[in-house]
C-alpha cells in the first residue's frame, strides 16, 4: 500500500489497528498522520482503537498467579541443578584447617557425610522429577488419545497387518520396533499414525481390544526419559507402558487394566526378538 | 587444589540458573493467558507447569539471543492445544481470516461515549470471554502481553497478515458485543 493513498483514503481497519499497535513503517505513519490531520471521521476511529487497545490491556490483567505455584514452578526449576551440583558442600569442606592431618581427617569425614546426603536427596529429587515428568507424559498420552477418539478419522496406515504397519514407518522414524503376530483374542491391530510424542517423532500404534481403543506410543528411548509406572489412572482412562534399552512405549486406553496390561506385555516380549 | 574446582559452577547449572531468571519473571504473565484460555484456574495451573516442564526440558535447543518470551508462550500455546480445553476448543468455531466484511464495522461513534462503555470492566470481561478462543489469543498476546505482530506470528506460527485480520477482527467483536449490549441497557 503506497503513502500516497494512504493519504488520500479513509484508513482501513487493518491500518488503524497497525497505528494503535505501533506496527506502521516510518512512511505509513507518515502518510497516516497527514490524512487524520484532515479527516474527523479516521481521527475518531483511531482514538476509539488506542482506547479500546489500552481498554482491554487493562481488562487483560485479570488472574493472578497463586503464590504456591510459583513455588512449584520455582521447586521443579530447580531440581535440575541438584542432580550435579556438589556447589552446597563446598564452602564447609573448605574451610576445615588446611595444616594438620587431623584437620583433614575432619574435613573427609564431613565430605563424606555431605556426599552420602547429597547422594539422598538427589535420589529422592530424581524420583520427584521422574514423577511428574511420568504424569506429564501420562496427559499427553491420554491427550493425544482423546484427539484420535475424537477425530474418528482412518489411520494413516489401515492395516491389521503387522508386516505392512512395521514397514510403513521405514524412513519416517530414526528406530524401529517389532509388533506381535499373536494377539489375545477379541484384539485387533487398526492400524497406525506417525505423530510427536513429548516433542519426538513417535509411532502410534492403534489397537481395539472388543470395542474398546487403544492407543500405543512408541519412540526412541534417549536415557533421559521417567520409566512408566506399572499401571496408573489419568481422567478416567488406564496408563501402562515399558522401556527396553532402545524403546520409551507408552499404552493409554478405558479397557479393563489387565488386558491393556497384557497387551504392553506381549508388545513388550516381542521387542527382544 | 581440586576442591577448589567446587567452586566453579558447572555448565549444566549456569544453565538451569539462566532458565529460571528468563522464565520466572514470566509466570504471572503465563498463569494469566492460560486462565483465560482454559477458563478455569486448576486446569491453568496444570497447563503452565506442563508448560515449564517442556520448556526447561527444551531449553538446551532455545538459541540464546532468540526471543524467550515468544518461545515459552509458543510451547504454553501447543501446550493448550493439546489439552482437552483446546481440543474442545478447536472443534468448536471455524475461523475465517479475511478482513472484508470488516470494512463496515469501524466504529464513528464520539471518544466520549467509547470512554464510558470501556470504563466498565466487567462488561470488557464479559466481552472478552464471549471471543472465540483464536481471537481471545490474538488479543492477549498483543493487547495485554505487547507482543509485536512478527512475535504473535511466531507463537501462532501463522503468518504476519493472518495476525493482523485476526486482530481486526477481535477488536470488531469487541466493539460490536458492547455496543450491543449498551444498546440493550
Amino acid at each position: 500500500m503506497t503513502t500516497q493513498y494512504l493519504a488520500n483514503t479513509h484508513l482501513t481497519p487493518a491500518i488503524l489497528n497497525a497505528l494503535a499497535d505501533g506496527e506502521l513503517r516510518a512512511a505509513q505513519l507518515d502518510a497516516a498522520q497527514l490524512h487524520l490531520a484532515t479527516c474527523p471521521q479516521c481521527t475518531s476511529a483511531a482514538l476509539a482503537q488506542t482506547m479500546l487497545k489500552t481498554a482491554t490491556a487493562k481488562a487483560g490483567h485479570r488472574y493472578t498467579v497463586p503464590e504456591h505455584l510459583q513455588s512449584r514452578l520455582l521447586h521443579q526449576i530447580r531440581q535440575e541443578p541438584a542432580q550435579s551440583s556438589p556447589r552446597s558442600v563446598s564452602k564447609s569442606a573448605y574451610s576445615f584447617g588446611l595444616g594438620a592431618f587431623s584437620a583433614w581427617t575432619a574435613a573427609v569425614a564431613t565430605l563424606l557425610i555431605c556426599v552420602g546426603v547429597l547422594f539422598i536427596q538427589h535420589t529422592a529429587q530424581r524420583a520427584s522429577t521422574a514423577s511428574n515428568e511420568y504424569a506429564a507424559l501420562s496427559t499427553e498420552a491420554v491427550d493425544q488419545h482423546i484427539a484420535t477418539l475424537a477425530a474418528d478419522a482412518p489411520p494413516q496406515v489401515l492395516s491389521s497387518d503387522r508386516h505392512t504397519v512395521k514397514p510403513w514407518f521405514q524412513g519416517k522414524l530414526p528406530f524401529s520396533f517389532n509388533l506381535p503376530e499373536n494377539l489375545p483374542p477379541d484384539t485387533t491391530l487398526a492400524g497406525a499414525n506417525l505423530t510427536y510424542f513429548h516433542n519426538q517423532p513417535a509411532a502410534l500404534l492403534l489397537y481395539s481390544i472388543g470395542r474398546h481403543r487403544v492407543s500405543v506410543f512408541v519412540r526412541q528411548r534417549t536415557g533421559a526419559e521417567a520409566s512408566p509406572e506399572p499401571l496408573t489412572e489419568h481422567a478416567g482412562f488406564h496408563v501402562t507402558g515399558f522401556t527396553t534399552t532402545e524403546l520409551d512405549v507408552v499404552a493409554v486406553s478405558d479397557v479393563d487394566p489387565a488386558r491393556l496390561t497384557s497387551l504392553a506385555n506381549l508388545i513388550e516380549q516381542v521387542q527382544a526378538k | 587444589m581440586t576442591l577448589l574446582t567446587w567452586k566453579r559452577p558447572a555448565p549444566e547449572n549456569v544453565q538451569t540458573s539462566t532458565f529460571e531468571d528468563l522464565a520466572m519473571p514470566l509466570a504471572p504473565s503465563l498463569y494469566n493467558v492460560a486462565c483465560w484460555l482454559s477458563r478455569n484456574p486448576s486446569d491453568a495451573e496444570d497447563l503452565v507447569q506442563e508448560t515449564y516442564l517442556k520448556a526447561l526440558r527444551g531449553f538446551p535447543a532455545f538459541e540464546p539471543g532468540t526471543n524467550f518470551k515468544a518461545w515459552i508462550f509458543r510451547i504454553l500455546r501447543n501446550t493448550y492445544l493439546t489439552s482437552r480445553t483446546g481440543l474442545a476448543a478447536q472443534r468448536t468455531i471455524p475461523l475465517e481470516d479475511d478482513l472484508g466484511e470488516l470494512e463496515a464495522t469501524i466504529d464513528h461513534q464520539t471518544p466520549e461515549m467509547h470512554l464510558l462503555r470501556l470504563s466498565d470492566q466487567a462488561a470488557l470481561h464479559a466481552a472478552m470471554e464471549k471471543l472465540s478462543p483464536p481471537l481471545l489469543e490474538v488479543i492477549l498476546l498483543c493487547d495485554v502481553e505487547e507482543l509485536k505482530y512478527k512475535e504473535i506470528a511466531t507463537v501462532l506460527d501463522v503468518p504476519i497478515g493472518t495476525v493482523m485480520s485476526r486482530i481486526a477482527r477481535a477488536r470488531a467483536a469487541l466493539r460490536e458485543t458492547l455496543q450491543t449490549w449498551e444498546a440493550r441497557a
